[in-house]
């Protein structure tokens, strides 16, 4: 019986995300949020391409409440984790803080373009690009 | 049970389900496929040479990644990679790798801010207040039918494809926004529900940009600009070109007079 399961949301659509990559053995699962399709009135061609690039990658695909649907998967497969990849979304972190009361939940990091630093100036991006050019590219 | 079918012969069966499954998802197919093999595919074709003097062109060598970093299917990291790999100058790779800067820095701020990115940063600096701007989209920009063959064009593309070039998105935005008087908001839901890259921290924090609630003056253009980036692809058919009727035409200073009566023209940098 397997111990974790990964969950696929829609920033990490690669086969070789962070959590596919780390757990290839671990049953996955992509959930349609149909709240969030209603409320952005998602169209037609926005649902295509993104079930073209489930297509290509090893998930159950499912629909409804999120975190109803992904505690489903989880008892279905006897796992106690969900491992994930991490979003900057509030939606997304809200959804983790839920699995959370029941689960565990490890968030893997998606490798950084530009390091950001505390105290780093993000007030106009012509400040961010003085200190990002200097060790974006070797 | 709530599980959904991975076995589909064509791409129309595919569609065909989804139309099924979703009827409330409605609209054209997208030309542009999804997956990762489309993904690998758009990358090796980019064309970093030529990338940075014809970016702003409606005909340059952009890359149209944009919908496969949007949902990682390609990281950022990777097309960083693949121009480091190969060995492109930083000269040569300097203004991709910026662009891609530009995403890695919304998402910064997204993550930062979370739905905060809804709302206006700081103030308009049009002269206008929110309360000036109307919180409706207008009927006639979706519907394509403003009689601006330029709009009306913009508008189709972007429901029909789900893509647009960044010159394009920003003459339609500072056109909703600036000309049409309406709040950023209304214009970014619009472009969400269209864009395969459609991504709320690069979306609406652009949005914020052009209408200048997140940048130090309103963007804006003119009829010189759109007829030069898109080498005069509608002005040339359009009736109102050469006429006072076009809504873009003057020079800065004059667009800024009529569209900001109330701001500071200095502020605004009309000199461009
Ligand atoms: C009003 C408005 C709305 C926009 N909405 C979105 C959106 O929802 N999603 C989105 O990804 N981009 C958005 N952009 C940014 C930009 O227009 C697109 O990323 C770009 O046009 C995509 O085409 P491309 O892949 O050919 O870009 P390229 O020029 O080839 O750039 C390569 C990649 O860099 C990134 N990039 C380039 N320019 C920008 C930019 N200004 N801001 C952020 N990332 C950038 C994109 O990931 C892009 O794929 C918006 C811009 C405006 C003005």
């Amino acid at each position: 019986m397997p111990t974790s399961i990964v969950w696929v949301h829609g920033d990490s659509l690669s086969p070789t995300n962070p959590a596919l990559a780390t757990y290839p053995s671990a049953p996955a699962v992509w959930v349609w949020d149909d709240e969030l399709l209603r409320a952005w009135r998602i169209s037609r061609k926005r649902i295509v391409f993104i079930y073209e690039c489930l297509l290509e990658l090893p998930v159950e695909i499912r629909r409804g409440d999120v975190v109803t649907e992904i505690r489903a998967f989880a008892q279905e497969k006897g796992a106690q984790k969900v491992v994930t990849t991490s979003s900057p979304s509030p939606r997304f972190q809200r959804f983790c803080r839920e699995l959370a009361q029941t689960l565990e939940v490890e968030v893997l990091p998606v490798p950084a373009l530009v390091p950001v630093t505390p105290g780093m100036d993000l007030q106009r991006f012509s400040r961010y690009w003085k200190v990002a050019e200097k060790v974006i590219y070797r | 049970m709530s599980t959904l079918r991975r076995d589909f012969a064509t791409r129309e069966a595919l569609v065909a389900y989804i139309a099924q499954e979703f009827p409330e998802a409605t609209g054209p197919v997208s030309p542009i496929r999804g997956g990762r093999q489309a993904a690998l595919a758009q990358l090796a074709a980019i064309q970093p040479e030529t990338y940075g003097d014809t970016r702003n062109y409606l005909d340059g060598t952009v890359t149209r990644l944009s919908p496969y970093l949007r949902h990682g299917v390609l990281a950022l990291t990777e097309v960083r990679d693949w121009l480091q790999q190969r060995r492109y100058s930083w000269k040569t790779a300097e203004p991709l790798v910026r662009q891609l800067a530009w995403r890695a820095y919304w998402q910064t701020l997204y993550d930062q801010w979370g739905d905060g990115i809804w709302e206006d940063r700081e103030p308009y600096k049009t002269g206008w207040q929110p309360e000036d701007y109307a919180n409706d989209l207008p009927g006639d920009i979706p519907d394509a039918s403003t009689g601006l063959l330029c709009v009306d064009s913009f508008s189709r593309e972007l429901q029909d494809t789900g893509y647009l070039h960044n010159h394009v998105r920003l003459w339609l935005a500072a056109y909703v926004v600036h000309w049409r008087r309406v709040k950023w908001q209304a214009g970014a839901r619009w472009f969400l529900e269209h864009l395969l890259d459609g991504d709320p921290a690069s979306n609406n924090l652009s949005w914020q940009w052009v209408a200048s609630t997140f940048s130090h003056k309103p963007y804006y253009f003119n009829q010189d600009n759109l007829a030069r980036y898109s080498r005069r692809r509608w002005c040339e058919a359009c009736p109102h070109d050469g006429r006072a009727t076009c809504p873009f035409r003057g020079s800065y200073e004059q667009l800024a007079r009529r569209l900001f009566p109330h701001a500071d023209l200095h502020r605004l940098g009309t000199r461009r």
